[in-house]
């Protein structure tokens, strides 16, 4: 019996052992290959940090030799030629007046569609699928009849002129968000409210808003890092240097900077930075947002 | 939630964004359409000519090279995008040391403004002063160091692999979320059965991730279509409109030779075939599974 046991028992113990040794082995490689691939993908970047150190004439003659002091120079250049307190300026103005808007009016529509009771069923469907197809419609077919619009309305080179097309594009979106998180919600609470006297108004701002803040959240960092990044609208619809927003800026580097790369490349990390910053600080919510408008769209 | 539920109610809650959507989203696409069909110049009323807009495009030589680079973008996409981000998933997939921190790192190109990853693929890209061509010049292979961009034929390629990098770490992302929702027994059970690693990837894996494939694919269809910012910045459509897409084309139609009705039908065209090719890989995917 002993013997049976000692006979089984050995090498199943030696195959354990073995079978850890190869799993650290393969985990200390699999990070390796990792953090050789993230290397990789970052690579354009570290090369525009390294040459953002450089002199011109180093960009252009020696731009693998590492930079023998580190200058600031292309930096103090960028701030100089670069305006970008108004840059930064315009796109938070636009910004926080566009999102204000468009969480609450489309907070909003997405409580009645997901909760109120039409008097049609089909009507109610027929809305709701009216404000989601815009996921399918791409902002180019949109540019020349919004700037048409724009004239139209005699807003050229305003806040609202961006605002309005902003607010419009976010609104499938949100939609797709609120009225899913709504669904998957028990209305048990906001019944509980009505039937102890709560009316609309105060049903949707003390008990249903606190209850979706989660995915205002996600709707709210979504629709930044949109507006922060927007250009084909920007381009279209700003003529006025007084309201160029940060892409819109960023398109002119080349023109302004003519031939001076480090300029160009300093003002570019100067930008690059505080997006990098604001995905650190909101992962999160940045990455759900983006899987979410991609699984469910 | 009867009891809210007053007409006047509802209607209120609809209002705003109804009002805001049907004039800057609903109505524009219905003007674009409209437009296509006229010669407006921006002057005088436009006038209707049925069909000579989308004829001038058949025969629009330009229109087919824009076309055709779109399609070298999107084929480049999707022979080396899809399957380097289901690569990249299944790696991040792993266990790795600060995984997290990896993941992020990956995504972060998807966060850049579209028009500063232009900016900095310049740097890249540049026949003269960019990475690649200085890297091989100073390796001596001068035969390597080709004109990625601003030439005659390479733009598009190098288009694709820009947006390769910037779409790499959102995609694996999706496949990753696909990923987690394969129940673990169903690995767990097929190694019993005796089946190795590459035969799970292949027979459980990579069918069972269909839907996600789906998703990426038509992600890539419709971003392929969207790319503005990075030709804009890399080349604007040039030398002589040889690496324009198909935005660009109807944007420098549309804006900058202010040919409003001939620059809506390139609009809706591109709208158009963005949806064909969507719905009918979206269709042909769906044939394979019922076989």
């Amino acid at each position: 019996m002993s013997d049976l046991a000692k006979i089984s028992s050995g090498p199943v113990i030696k195959r354990v052992k073995g079978k850890q040794h190869t799993l650290s082995e393969g985990r200390g490689g699999r990070t390796v290959l990792a953090y050789i691939v993230t290397l990789c993908i970052l690579l354009p970047l570290l090369w525009m940090v390294l040459l953002s150190f450089k002199s011109n004439s180093d960009i252009l003659n020696n731009p693998f030799s590492f930079p023998k002091t580190i200058s600031f120079g292309n930096y103090a250049r960028a701030l100089e030629t670069l305006n970008l307190g108004l840059l930064y300026k315009n796109t938070f103005v636009i910004a926080a007046i566009t999102i204000v808007i468009e969480i609450m009016i489309t907070f909003m529509s997405s409580y009645a569609l997901a909760r109120m009771v039409f008097r049609s069923e089909r009507l109610k469907r027929c809305v709701t699928a009216l404000l989601l197809m815009g996921l399918a419609i791409p902002a180019f077919i949109l540019l020349f009849p919004v700037y048409r619009l724009t004239i139209f309305f005699g807003i050229s080179n305003t806040y609202a002129s961006l605002v309005i097309p902003y607010i419009a594009t976010s609104i499938s979106f949100n939609t797709l968000l609120f009225t899913g998180f709504l669904r998957g919600f028990p209305k048990e609470v906001e019944e509980a409210a009505v039937i102890d006297g709560c009316g609309l108004f105060t049903l949707g701002r003390a008990v249903v808003f606190p209850i979706i803040m989660p995915v205002v959240a996600t709707v709210f960092i979504f629709n930044v890092l949109y507006i922060w990044n927007e250009f084909p609208f920007a381009v279209t619809l700003i003529s006025n240097e007084a309201m160029t927003t940060l892409s819109l800026g960023i398109s002119q580097f080349k023109g302004r900077f003519n031939i001076d790369y480090g300029g160009i490349i300093a003002a570019s990390i100067l930008l690059i930075i505080p997006q990098l910053a604001f995905f650190v600080f909101f992962q999160r919510f940045i990455i759900e947002g983006m899987t979410a408008g991609a699984v469910k769209g | 939630m009867i009891w809210l539920s007053k007409r006047r109610y509802i209607l209120g809650m609809l209002l705003p964004t109804l009002l805001v959507y049907l004039v800057y989203i609903i109505l524009p696409v219905i003007v674009s359409f409209y437009y296509s069909f006229t010669t407006y110049t921006g002057i005088g009323a436009a006038e209707f000519v049925g069909l000579k807009n989308y004829v001038t495009l058949w025969q629009d030589s330009l229109f087919w090279i824009s076309l055709k680079n779109t399609f070298i973008i999107l084929v480049v996409s999707i022979m080396f995008l899809l399957p380097g981000a289901f690569l990249l998933a299944l790696l991040l997939n792993l266990k790795i040391k600060s995984g997290n921190a990896i993941k992020a790192l990956n995504f972060a190109p998807s966060i850049i403004a579209p028009i500063l990853v232009g900016l900095i693929w310049v740097f890249i890209l540049d026949p003269q002063m960019g990475l690649i061509n200085v890297f091989a010049k100073s390796l001596g292979l001068n035969q390597l160091a080709l004109q990625w961009i601003g030439g005659k034929t390479l733009t598009p390629y190098s288009i694709g692999v820009v947006f390769t990098w910037q779409m790499i770490g959102f995609l694996a992302t999706v496949f990753l979320a696909g990923l987690k929702m394969i129940p673990r027994d169903v690995y767990e059970s097929s190694s019993i059965d005796g089946a190795g690693k590459l035969q799970q990837l292949l027979s459980i894996t990579i069918p069972m991730l269909n839907e996600t494939v789906k998703i990426n694919v038509v992600l890539i269809i419709t971003g392929v279509f969207k790319i503005f910012e990075t030709v804009l910045l890399l080349t604007n459509g040039g030398p002589n409109h040889l690496s324009e897409v198909l935005v660009t084309y109807m944007y420098n139609v549309t804006f900058t030779s202010g040919e409003y009705g001939y620059g809506m039908s390139i609009a809706t065209v591109t709208f158009l075939l963005t949806m064909v090719f969507s719905l009918v890989y979206m269709g042909l995917s769906k044939k394979n599974i019922e076989e």
